[in-house]
């Protein structure tokens, strides 16, 4: 057939050339993710639980995954259902080849009780509004919990575990379905306190599950970091370089020097709680000079798929999943992934990051930083070889790990199991470098600030050797004055914060109270 | 075919037919003087002239005459392509966009070999780049590395859900793998996306779809949605070869001889002559028939080493019409030192038959049905080898199949004559257009 390449399938239309790209915040990294709301992750948690409840009995890991970002909370009538064409999963790799040993899988429904009424919440007072001409219920009593018509969009869903390709569906005691917590429309509609708990489920075989709209725990001065990192300037006089007064280490901290670009949103949120040794490769909860104490953890996104080859039932084009994203590590997609690679980062397995090592060893985004100081900010050479503990298993997160033990190169949350839960009162926001074991980059928990730590290792090097210009009151004070979440976390799984209301939700721009200096 | 997909298809195929419901025109009558890719060419050139220093234009300008041999089946767009491309680099050496335009013209000069070098740089350069998988799946596909091409047309797939490029391949693929339904599944879901002005593109996708119409036998709704396409893109060179198979199955041989004819002196390829040569011979026009045929062999054997080529129509030549079966398998082999795609597979088979290397026949046709394409010829081809080695049954299998297909191919004649001797009686199949 000659000169029919043309035939086959060549359709270029000009507009699917160069596919154009964003450089987007951190809750929309990728180009297909920013197209692909509902399936985009913001966060992954993963951290030995703490608190009053943990007393005795089998230590406990918290897993979150957070997607959806930058939920409006006031943004009815519908809020924000998750999808029930995502697949939501919770990987765990315990034998260190960046494969899925164990997954948590979760899938949601959703189901209508009063399919004419306009708005999926509503509700007042203890007994509802009635027409004072019929005498018949209008609106239903507040929502304290999930059987309350109120709740007129109301999501059930499933939680199942896959271990060596045996799937068990994960029930309450008494059989009775799993809710997600809806949003928190306002004081009047909703007992959301009441409700959040009512969907916290604990289950026989000590483990807990949680799935709903909650405050978004992450925070960050967003708007500078992505205005080509323009970090406002505090007392230093340097932009994005913090005093050690304002470096307020504490968990506590009360500290924010800048604008919370998150405070006031939502996101969706999915929480399991497990223990430890139904995660480990031994069964056993290790001591943390144990490899087998060190578990990878990513989650994902994934959507049926169209596949070219038509599923065995042939009435259907779809076949299994495709991957939309994937979180392992914070920032390393929105940060280190170049812009031409991100989807398919995005939708590859961890075990095939081998192709991004490049990105890992020399991130380009240090260079750019070094030229906007301008030679204020001393970087470290490459290779980056300091930063390979975030994509191997190596010391000090696996300390011990022999260099066979490394695994593949693979952006997987890397959390050293044998390793306690830090007292909050005593635990550093800056993690692991603050000389908080238990913190980032060992695992993740809401409390650790990662665009601090993330800036300071990435950028500043501080776990780099010494490298010519290197200035701790720099290089280890970088950070973008944002230290602490605007709402409270919980104690106690799944320690997420109240949604924000919707009726009186605040968001704290630069240059209110709380929201620090505009420049 | 199941009853319900009949009817989805033909609900389609009406819709198609009435130009109000779904064929938009273009608006202004200026636009409508050129092609789509004629008017890129023109903006690019003016642009050009306006300021002959950016690179981007030349690219643009190379993408707009490689769109425009595909309209027309002029190859000499790719040459004057490529003299776009190299001012483009040398304006901004290596850039990515003028490469993939590269790749582009290269699998258009059936260079495919280098193509999927190139491509494959491509990807691991822009991973997220749907177009350069487009690219590995049409280089992998000629030749012949269906696992390959699958993988990257699932890549697109899964990248951009709903892509039309994706979804044209992942239509192709599923023909090659014998799915008709499900490729035509896809080809419309393209053809809903396709902008209106798009007219050449617009008119590819019918004559596709009138493609898998005509391979699974429907043959008014072949011409339905050929005539469609004729009516978007008068004379499109692909629609007048496809529809004069149509014809031609119909015993219309003269309006099918009139439209090869239009085809061929539009576009003087070997291969044009040689579709034209078969079907004056079919409706017994001897002497032109002859002519043609020796025109055909002459242009062809003159390309014979150059990539784009007809080979495989010199094999079927040598085989069927002037039985040279020596330089049959000559050409052949020749062919399949590039590729080893089914078509080639095939046409190495019949070579070898011819030979009465049938052992060795077989399982160059055997190789190319395992990728499960459903192809009257193949089948046919088949029952023959299998006939030779004595398995008759086998040969009855395969020819049964092919009548099933499509009962009005080319070969349902042959077919037909072959299973009466090896069988009593046989009756037209159920669901014959």
């Amino acid at each position: 057939m000659k000169r029919h390449y043309g035939i086959r399938a060549l359709l270029l239309i000009s507009s699917l050339l160069g596919s154009q790209a964003v450089f987007a915040s951190n809750h929309r990294e990728a180009p297909i993710t920013a197209l692909d709301q509902k399936a985009d992750i913001t966060d992954l948690y993963a951290f030995v639980s703490y608190g009053p409840s943990c007393a005795g009995g089998t230590p406990r890991v918290t897993l979150i995954l957070c997607v959806d970002p930058f939920l409006e909370p006031a943004n009815g009538p519908t809020w924000f259902p998750f999808d029930p064409d995502i697949l939501y999963e919770i990987k765990i790799d315990n034998d260190r080849d960046a494969l899925a040993d164990i997954t948590f899988k979760f899938r949601f429904t959703t189901e209508y009780q009063l399919p004419g009424v306009y708005t999926a919440l509503a509700g007042i007072g203890d007994n509802g509004a009635f027409d004072p001409h019929t005498g018949q219920l209008v609106v239903p009593p507040q929502i304290r919990d999930f059987n309350n018509p109120g709740l007129n969009l109301r999501q059930t869903y499933t939680a199942t575990v896959v271990r060596g390709g045996q799937e068990r569906q994960l029930t309450n005691p008494d059989g009775s379905p799993f809710f997600a917590v809806p949003a928190n429309a306002g004081p009047r509609t909703i007992d959301y306190a009441a409700v959040f708990d009512a969907g916290t489920y604990h289950l026989d075989d000590g483990i807990s599950v949680f799935a709903g709209t909650v405050d978004d725990p992450f925070w960050i001065d967003l708007g500078a970091a992505f205005d080509t990192a323009n970090f406002r300037t505090l007392a230093s006089g340097v932009p994005g370089v913090l005093t050690a007064a304002e470096d307020d280490p504490s968990v506590l901290t009360t500290q924010n020097l800048t604008s919370d670009t998150v405070s006031g949103f939502a996101v969706n949120a999915i929480a399991i709680e497990v223990p430890i040794d139904q995660l480990t490769r031994t069964g056993r909860v290790e001591d943390p000079s144990s490899p087998d104490a060190v578990i990878g953890v990513w989650g994902t996104t994934s959507r049926p798929r169209v596949t070219v080859r038509r599923s065995p039932h042939p009435s259907h084009s779809s076949g299994d999943f495709r991957q939309v994203q994937r979180i392992g590590n914070p920032l390393i997609n929105e940060l280190l992934i170049g812009i031409g690679s991100k989807d398919r980062f995005s939708m590859d397995q961890p075990a095939n990051d081998e192709q991004f090592a490049g990105f890992f060893l020399d991130p380009p985004i240090v260079h750019i930083v070094e030229a906007l100081y301008g030679g204020a900010l001393a970087v470290p050479p490459p290779p980056r070889t300091d930063l390979l503990p975030l994509v191997v298993y190596a010391p000090p997160i696996c300390p011990g790990c022999q260099p066979s033990d490394s695994g593949p190169i693979a952006d997987l949350l890397r959390l050293n199991t044998g390793i306690p839960a830090t007292p909050i009162e005593m635990a550093s926001r800056l993690g692991f470098i603050g000389g908080d074991v238990a913190g980032y980059p060992n695992g993740r928990r809401l409390y650790d600030d990662v665009v601090d730590i993330t800036l300071r290792v990435g950028v500043g090097g501080v776990l780099h050797d010494p490298f010519p210009g290197f200035d701790p009151e720099v290089n280890g004070r970088l950070g973008d004055g944002v230290n602490r979440n605007d709402a409270d976390y919980r104690t106690q799984f799944p320690y997420l914060a109240d949604c924000p209301s919707g009726r009186n939700r605040r968001h704290i721009d630069p240059g209110e109270p709380g929201g620090g200096p505009i420049n | 075919m199941r009853f319900e997909d009949a009817i989805v298809n033909r609900a389609f195929v009406l819709a198609l037919l009435f130009p109000s419901a779904l064929v938009a025109r273009p608006a202004d009558a200026e636009t409508e003087k050129l092609s789509p890719a004629a008017q890129k060419i023109q903006w690019a050139q003016r642009a050009i002239e306006k300021n002959p220093n950016i690179f981007q234009r030349y690219n643009e300008l190379a993408i707009a005459l490689a769109r425009r041999a595909r309209e027309t089946s002029d190859v000499s767009y790719y040459e004057q392509a490529d003299a776009a491309l190299q001012k483009s680099f040398l304006l901004m050496p290596g850039n990515i966009e003028g490469q993939k335009v590269q790749v582009w013209v290269l699998l258009g000069k059936h260079e495919f070999a280098k193509a999927l070098k190139l491509a494959s740089a491509l990807n691991q350069r822009v991973p997220d780049d749907v177009s350069i998988y487009g690219f590995l799946v049409d280089a992998n596909v000629e030749i012949g590395n269906y696992s390959e091409a699958e993988k990257a047309a699932q890549w697109m797939l899964d990248i951009r859900p709903g892509n039309v490029p994706g979804l044209t391949r992942a239509a192709y693929l599923r023909e090659l793998f014998g799915d008709l339904e499900g490729a035509a599944d896809l080809m419309r879901s393209a053809y809903q996306q396709v902008q209106a002005t798009e007219v050449e593109d617009r008119a590819w996708m019918l004559t596709q779809l009138a493609h898998l119409r005509w391979t699974a036998g429907a043959l008014d709704d072949a011409e339905g949605l050929l005539r469609q396409a004729l009516e978007l893109f008068p004379n499109y060179h692909y629609a007048l070869g496809n529809l004069a198979k149509i014809y031609s199955a119909k015993g219309q041989e003269a309006k099918a001889i009139a439209l090869l004819r239009q085809r061929y002196e539009s576009a003087p390829h070997p291969e044009n002559a040689y579709a034209l040569a078969e079907c004056l011979e079919k409706a017994r026009r001897l002497v032109e028939a002859k002519r043609m045929y020796l025109e055909f062999e002459q242009k062809a054997r003159r390309e014979l080493k150059q990539a784009d080529n007809a080979n495989r129509e010199l094999v079927f030549y040598y085989t069927d019409h002037s039985h040279q079966p020596a330089a049959a398998l000559r050409i052949a082999r020749l062919e399949l030192a590039g590729r080893r795609d089914v078509y080639t597979l095939d046409a190495h088979a019949w070579a070898l038959y011819a030979n009465g290397r049938y052992a060795d026949a077989q399982k160059q046709i055997e190789g190319a049905l395992s990728v499960r394409i459903r192809d009257a010829r193949l089948l046919y081809h088949a029952g023959a080898i299998a006939l030779k080695l004595g398995n008759r049954s086998q040969a009855r299998r395969y020819w049964k199949e092919s009548l099933e297909l499509n009962p009005r191919s080319e070969y349902s004649a042959l077919v037909r004559n072959q299973l009466g001797k090896i069988s009593p009686v046989v009756g037209l199949p159920p669901g014959a257009n």
